[in-house]
């Protein structure tokens, strides 16, 4: 089935080529429009009160008193039908409401006109919340929430990354909504008392489950679909269907509690207010107190009206039970305000990008806006001055930031000015802010006086310098602050738009009250705004007052143009209209009005074909689902006297509605409601569903990742059913698990989970078999005789007792593996070189195995010496071999320690701990790491002639070149770490006989390896290759280190009831992948060993490595000695100081003292020359600044 | 002069004096709920020092104790030495990375900072102050900080002391001549240890918690 629902598209379309060409047909019908409009302002008292409820009353004078505390409310609930004229233009999107619609806001205007989205129909428009109230019930939060997130996931998101989110997370938020609201009703199970006695409720509630698994079967499908290769539109028509799908669940679950309140609710309201007299906590409350704590998220100047009229409504009509169940939501803000933090904003990004004309009105906007200017003023005000002295630039900075700081302030007082009571905090915060404004500009006064004073010393008056640093530092922090609570408030109250100046907002209330003083501002607004908006104008002060009326009249006129899909750009209605279309349904207008838009075509043809069957369809529809739920409503409404046009829950029921606009409005959902609530075996599925006990909601999400969550969430989503869990996810919490929990506890969760999925028949039998798998897993390759066995016991008896109840070929298989693992130490069943890091990257270039491996580089002369050497009969040097035979001989040595790097070494920096560390591997790297540095400074600084040793450098840049070529970059490292110290870099009569040739390659050898930027050249080469590689190890343990250290083990999650602690799986994720960035080169050099070759260089090591405990100093000394420091009068700054060699004094034996000085001529001469060299060796700072020392 | 100016500090100490967590703390901001340290930026951060915008990286490698070190110190133009005030043998091993520097950078003023990190754990104490002070003196009095990385206490100070020096230094550069004069020169060096001792002592008092 094609989904209908074209106007859930509207925000792809934002680029419509039809807005530009709306723009001069505005502009020229301009003054017709203006003439029109101007007429309909002389009627436009016809407020919303004006309804037949409207006569005033006066028996609540204490109604104002208490003014209800504006809160953004994501859903409204109609309690007035609100139909827009039938000549009003398709180019403007109002939403026409039935009393008893829900809609989901995305955004409120100030003035009091809210985009929202009707969950009947999935229309989304404008609306004016005057009609509405808040819907916040405590059995819906959960669903509703889920709604939200839902919205925001699918709108949110960008198209393309949709394709990523198949999996079954995003279906667990409705299905736990319905439990909960199945819960807190007493409906869960079909035997329920309720669920028995009430027919109504049972019909409805088996409607609800199977909307349900409809909407679980479209997600099934749709991760069908994107896992093929979906087109744009398959993928975009799934989203639209679930998304409608979950606007039907939410729409009926509403209409369930409605008819659970009218079975239920009441009669024990009555009940106790009968026993207790008191006012009881269950959804009706008292009415009054129900309308005198509902919040409207309208403009305060709207309030009196509306509240007007709702006393009035209420007075006159007994009704009120529909809004009575909208229960007082003050007690429970913090709660909803929790749930809402995502959600907000997440909507008001969503229509940023379609127009930003409206964006930059949001007061968020604004806020984020002027704060940064602020802060990027001030940055610049402190650089600026402290490196030009001049005062008037200070001046000018100065009263920049000042200026900057104003407009921050100005957005802030509107904030207040539109929530004054819940602003205290904010208030507090900016005249924080301004006193230390006041104090920044203090101290910049003081700072530039002292300028004219001594101008050359003004950096070093570090008082001064402090003072204003530390008032720019306190600005900063107060601005944070005030940004902090605007948000807090805007979260409350919702987004609002701001004009965007002050007074701009002043005159147009003026210009409102000069006009119409009783008219609700909030009609009018809504002309004003939205028009001013189209045109794009906002940022112009005056413009709005002038164009009062006028410019919003183009865009209702011009029937012509089919702008429409920016819906909420353009808003439009004159108060006259909905009330004319409310008394006066007039579905031929409404017809032609469809006819004329052409971006509801889609929805245009929905309606022409389902309207003659409308009857037939609705009464099949609710026949089936609703029928016994919707009657006592509906019977209910008609005795409260309200429109029979406007209900939703009735609507499906009453007979006079099928030949109106209304009814045929919303008619594909009630075909849906025919295909799938008739089938009875679905609602089975569902009932499965919501049977499902999980911890689903403890689970964090960041970009479809699991960021955190309880044990137990992690147990669940690791052990999950729905879809194969996801490789990294598995491998990490092997990995990492012992990290955040104990093995045993571990154990534990995994029985837990064995047994809470017992009460999910469907799921029981996978999940358990997972859980299985998960043992299984375990004790076969990830088990660690060190931590593990503490759980062994455990397993053992869960094996034995509880899985053979239920599995008992997987009962006895774990029995066995538990009894094997207590005998054998290792794993069982070893894992290859790594686990995790082949599952996510292809494995390096293919090699056949048969080709063959490149021959040593050996000839009869060098096997004839190591031969000779092995007799004791020749000492060897690595003159003696090719550099790339020892690069490949040195890359086989050390492959084979690095791939045999465990996993459970990188973990909790046990490598570095001082005993017993685990970590031999890895610790075996960093000594033959070390040792090679070693070797390479041994084998130079035992050489007298400077030539020889000469030679020896360049025989090390050529393997070490050669282990670049072999992308070793571990030995590359180590050469590099010898050539570069102090020990061999001061030599300069060795330097200098070492070929320039070589002296380019070693350069280049440096630049690969060199640290700044963190790495940044040496990352970049390991990104792009394929194993075999040996990359520095070095780079891993401080990245591991510092995941480790720089991130929390724990974070916190937002819940209903203030916020809960969760293991800060994000941490676990980031270690887990860097291991496996390591284990990705864990594959073996396809090279031949040479044992002989391999003996001598593991004799040097030896050898080296017994030179004592300290190596450094001693080749150091030894250095001194080859090459004794040169002390002339003439080297001054370079780095021959004599306090230098006074520093050496604790190191170095007084007999290692320069003694055998240099003719002086010679000495300069050979100073001027190492001075090249030393320019050419020193370490290319990347700044391009000489370092101080060096002059 | 330009207006920002980059400078390289390497970050030194033995392993588990939580040094890492010292740099991790400096450069994350503290809203930062997930710190990458595998990505160009994740040592880098911008301070103000006396209303002067500088760049600092860091070089920190912490993790790799056992591997040589002076591959890092060569760049490095301030240096933080760290040691646990929990454990007098990490006090120790700075004397010879202190060496290691000064050989490397073959300069004896180079701008050092001390730092006493765990200060929050005043009960393990195992480093006395006045230990930690005489150090500081036999070094040219190189200021003493002791801080606590998981307090966040004094973090920022002792990067923004140790980026002083480096600055200072860095002015004295061009006008180096005076003073290369005065460092040949035997008997004024110990006047410049007392006025660099009385700068030092001034800006960068030991700030305890």
């Amino acid at each position: 089935m094609k989904p209908n629902i074209p106007p859930l598209n509207i925000a792809k379309s934002n680029h419509n080529p039809s807005i530009p060409a709306t723009s001069p047909h505005q502009a020229i019908l301009q003054p017709a429009r203006s003439r029109f409009y101007s007429d309909t302002i002389g009627e436009s008292e016809m407020t919303p009160p004006m309804t037949p409820q409207t006569a005033t009353q006066s028996e609540q004078p204490m109604e104002p008193v208490e003014v209800p505390r504006p809160v953004f409310h994501n859903y409204l609930r109609a309690f007035y039908p609100f139909h827009p004229a039938g000549d009003v233009s398709p180019s403007t999107i109002t939403l026409p409401l039935d009393q008893g619609d829900i809609i989901l806001v995305h955004s409120v205007h100030t003035n009091g006109w809210a985009d929202g989205t009707l969950l009947d129909s999935g229309n989304r428009g404008w609306l004016p919340t005057n009609y509405c109230e808040a819907y916040d019930q405590i059995p819906m939060r959960p669903l509703l929430k889920a709604l939200t997130d839902f919205w925001d996931i699918i709108r949110g998101g960008c198209g393309s990354s949709l394709k990523d989110f198949g999996n079954q997370d995003l279906m667990r938020g409705p299905i736990a909504g319905v439990r909960f609201l199945l819960e807190k009703s007493e409906c869960l199970t079909r035997e329920a008392p309720l669920v028995k006695q009430y027919d109504g409720l049972r019909r409805i509630r088996k409607a609800l489950l199977s909307d349900l698994s409809s909407l679980v079967k479209t997600a099934k499908r749709f991760q069908d679909v994107a896992n093929g290769v979906p087109s744009e539109e398959e993928v975009e028509a799934i989203l639209d269907e679930m998304l409608l799908k979950a606007f039907k669940i939410v729409t009926r679950g509403v209409r369930f509690l409605d008819v659970w309140n009218e079975e239920v609710g009441l009669g024990r309201t009555i009940a106790e207010m009968e026993t207790a007299g008191a006012q009881s906590d269950l959804p009706p409350t008292p009415l009054s107190a129900t309308f005198s704590t509902t919040p409207s998220a309208s403009t305060s100047d709207t309030q009196p009206e509306r509240n007007e009229s709702r006393q009035t409504n209420h007075s006159r009509t007994a009704f009120s039970r529909a809004s009575a169940r909208t229960e007082t939501v003050e007690p429970h803000r913090p709660m909803s305000v929790a749930t809402k933090r995502i959600s907000i904003s997440h909507r008001v990004s969503y229509s940023g990008p379609s127009s930003s004309a409206h964006a930059q009105n949001l007061a968020s906007e604004r806020l984020v806006v002027s704060y940064d200017a602020f802060l990027s003023v001030l940055g610049s005000f402190i650089g600026l001055h402290m490196q030009s002295r001049s005062s008037t630039e200070l001046v000018t900075t100065t009263q920049q930031a000042v200026e900057s700081c104003r407009s921050l302030l100005a957005v802030v007082e509107a904030i207040c000015e539109h929530d004054s009571p819940r602003t205290m905090l904010l208030q507090e915060a900016r005249e924080a802010m301004c006193e230390k404004l006041s104090e920044l500009v203090h101290a910049a006064r003081d700072v530039f006086r002292p300028a004219h004073i001594h101008d050359d010393d003004l950096v070093f008056m570090p008082d001064e310098g402090k003072r204003l640093v530390d008032a720019a530092t306190d600005c900063v922090r107060a601005a944070g602050n005030c940004l902090a609570k605007s948000r807090l408030v805007l979260e409350h109250i919702g987004d609002i738009e701001l004009n965007s100046l002050e007074e701009q907002s002043s005159t147009t209330q003026a210009v409102t009250s000069i006009i119409n003083p009783e008219a609700p501002s909030c009609t009018k607004a809504a002309k004003e705004r939205p028009q001013d908006l189209s045109l794009r104008l906002p940022p112009t002060p005056l413009s709005i007052p002038i164009s009062t009326f006028s410019p919003s009249t183009p865009g209702l006129t011009d029937s012509t143009t089919p702008s429409s899909l920016q819906s909420h750009l353009n808003s439009t209605n004159s108060p006259a209209h909905p009330l004319a279309s409310s008394t006066l349904p007039d579905s031929a207008s409404v017809s032609t009005h469809a006819d004329q838009a052409s971006s509801f075509s889609s929805y245009n043809s929905n309606f022409r074909e389902s309207h003659p069957i409308s009857d037939v369809s609705e009464s099949f529809g609710r026949g089936v689902t609703s029928t016994g739920s919707s009657f006592t409503y509906h019977s209910h409404m008609r005795d409260s006297e309200m429109s029979g046009l406007s209900r939703t829950s009735t609507r499906a029921t009453s007979p006079d509605i099928g030949s109106s606009f209304h009814g045929s409005y919303k008619v594909h959902s009630l075909k849906e409601s025919i295909s799938h609530s008739t089938l009875a075996e679905e609602s089975e599925e569902a009932e499965a569903h919501l049977l499902e006990k999980t911890f689903a909601h403890e689970l964090v999400y960041k970009d479809r990742q699991v960021m955190g969550g309880s044990l137990r969430a992690l147990i669940e989503k690791l052990t999950a059913h729905q879809s194969t869990p996801d490789a990294t996810f598995v491998s990490t919490f092997y990995l990492t698990f012992r990290l955040f929990t104990t093995p045993l506890k571990f154990a534990q969760g995994l029985a837990e989970r064995f047994e809470y999925i017992g009460d999910t028949p469907h799921a029981a039998g996978p999940v358990r078999l997972r859980v299985y798998n998960i043992f299984k897993g375990w004790l076969e390759s990830h088990w660690r005789h060190d931590r593990d066995d503490s759980a062994l016991d455990f397993i053992t008896s869960f094996a034995k007792n509880r899985l053979s109840a239920d599995l008992p070929t997987a009962g006895r298989r774990l029995y066995e593996l538990a009894e094997k693992v207590a005998a054998v130490h290792g794993p069982l069943v070893p894992r290859l070189v790594s686990s995790m890091g082949k599952t996510n990257t292809a494995i390096g270039q293919y090699i056949h195995p048969d080709t063959p491996l490149p021959p040593p580089i050996l000839g009869k002369k060098e096997t004839n010496l190591l031969r000779q050497w092995k007799n004791g009969e020749a000492t060897l040097s690595i003159l003696d071999f090719d550099p790339l035979e020892l690069a490949r001989q040195l890359t086989i040595k050390e492959s084979r320690i690095f791939c045999s790097i465990l996993p459970e070494e990188l973990l909790d920096t046990e490598w570095t701990r001082k005993s017993g560390s685990l970590a031999v591997n890895v610790r075996a790297m960093a000594t033959l790491s070390t040792d090679l540095t070693h070797l390479v400074t041994d084998s130079i600084v035992y050489l007298e002639e400077p030539k020889k040793r000469a030679a020896t450098i360049k025989h090390w840049v050529k393997i070490a070149n050669k282990c670049l070529e072999l992308n070793n970059y571990d030995s590359l490292m180590a050469i590099i770490c010898s050539l570069n110290s102090s020990t061999i870099s001061r030599l300069r009569r060795t330097w200098d006989n070492v070929s320039q040739k070589t002296k380019i390659i070693l350069e280049h050898l440096r630049s690969v390896v060199d640290i700044s930027r963190n790495y940044t050249v040496l990352r970049q080469r390991l990104q792009n290759h394929v194993p075999p590689c040996l990359p520095f190890v070095g780079t891993y343990l401080t990245d591991l280190t510092f995941v480790d250290h720089g991130n929390q083990s724990l974070r916190s999650l937002p819940t209903g009831d203030g916020e809960m602690t969760v293991i800060n799986f994000d941490k676990h994720m980031k270690t887990a992948r860097i291991i496996s960035e390591l284990q990705r080169f864990q594959i073996p050099y396809r090279l031949t060993e040479v044992p002989e070759l391999q003996a001598w260089m593991q004799n040097e090591f030896v050898r080296v490595r017994s030179n004592g405990e300290s190596p450094n100093q001693v080749f150091y000394r030894r250095s001194l000695v080859l090459e004794p420091r040169e002390t002339c009068r003439s080297g001054g700054n370079l780095h021959a100081q004599s306090q230098a060699s006074a520093g050496q004094n604790t190191l170095t034996s007084s007999s290692s003292q320069p003694t055998h000085h240099e003719e002086p001529s010679q000495a300069v001469s050979i100073l001027e020359n190492a001075r090249e060299k030393l320019d050419f060796l020193s370490w290319t700072n990347p700044s391009k600044k000489p370092v101080a020392s060096n002059g | 002069m330009r207006p920002q100016r980059e400078y390289h500090i390497v970050v030194l100490g033995a392993g588990g004096v939580g040094k890492s967590c010292l740099t991790a703390q400096f450069v994350q901001n503290v809203w930062i709920e997930s710190y990458d340290p595998t990505i160009e930026d994740s040592y880098r951060k911008q301070i103000e020092v006396d209303g002067r915008q500088c760049i600092l990286e860091i070089l920190d490698t912490a993790g790799t104790e056992q591997f040589s070190e002076e591959l890092y110190m060569k760049q490095g133009q301030g240096f933080l030495l760290v040691f646990s005030i929990t454990s007098m043998s990490s006090l120790n091993e700075l004397s010879e990375l202190r060496e290691q520097i000064i050989r490397i950078k073959d300069d004896e003023k180079v701008p050092i900072v001390i730092v006493g990190n765990k200060s929050d754990l005043e009960e393990d104490r195992a480093v006395p102050r006045a230990r930690a002070f005489g150090l500081s003196q036999t070094w040219g009095n190189a200021p003493y900080y002791e801080t606590s990385a998981r307090r966040r206490a004094n973090v920022n100070e002792v990067f923004v002391d140790l980026c002083r020096q480096i600055i200072r230094k860095d002015l004295q550069g061009p006008s180096g001549g005076v003073d290369t004069t005065r460092k040949r020169d035997g008997p004024s060096r110990g006047d410049r240890k007392r006025d660099k001792g009385s700068g030092g002592r001034r800006r960068s008092p030991c700030v305890i918690l």
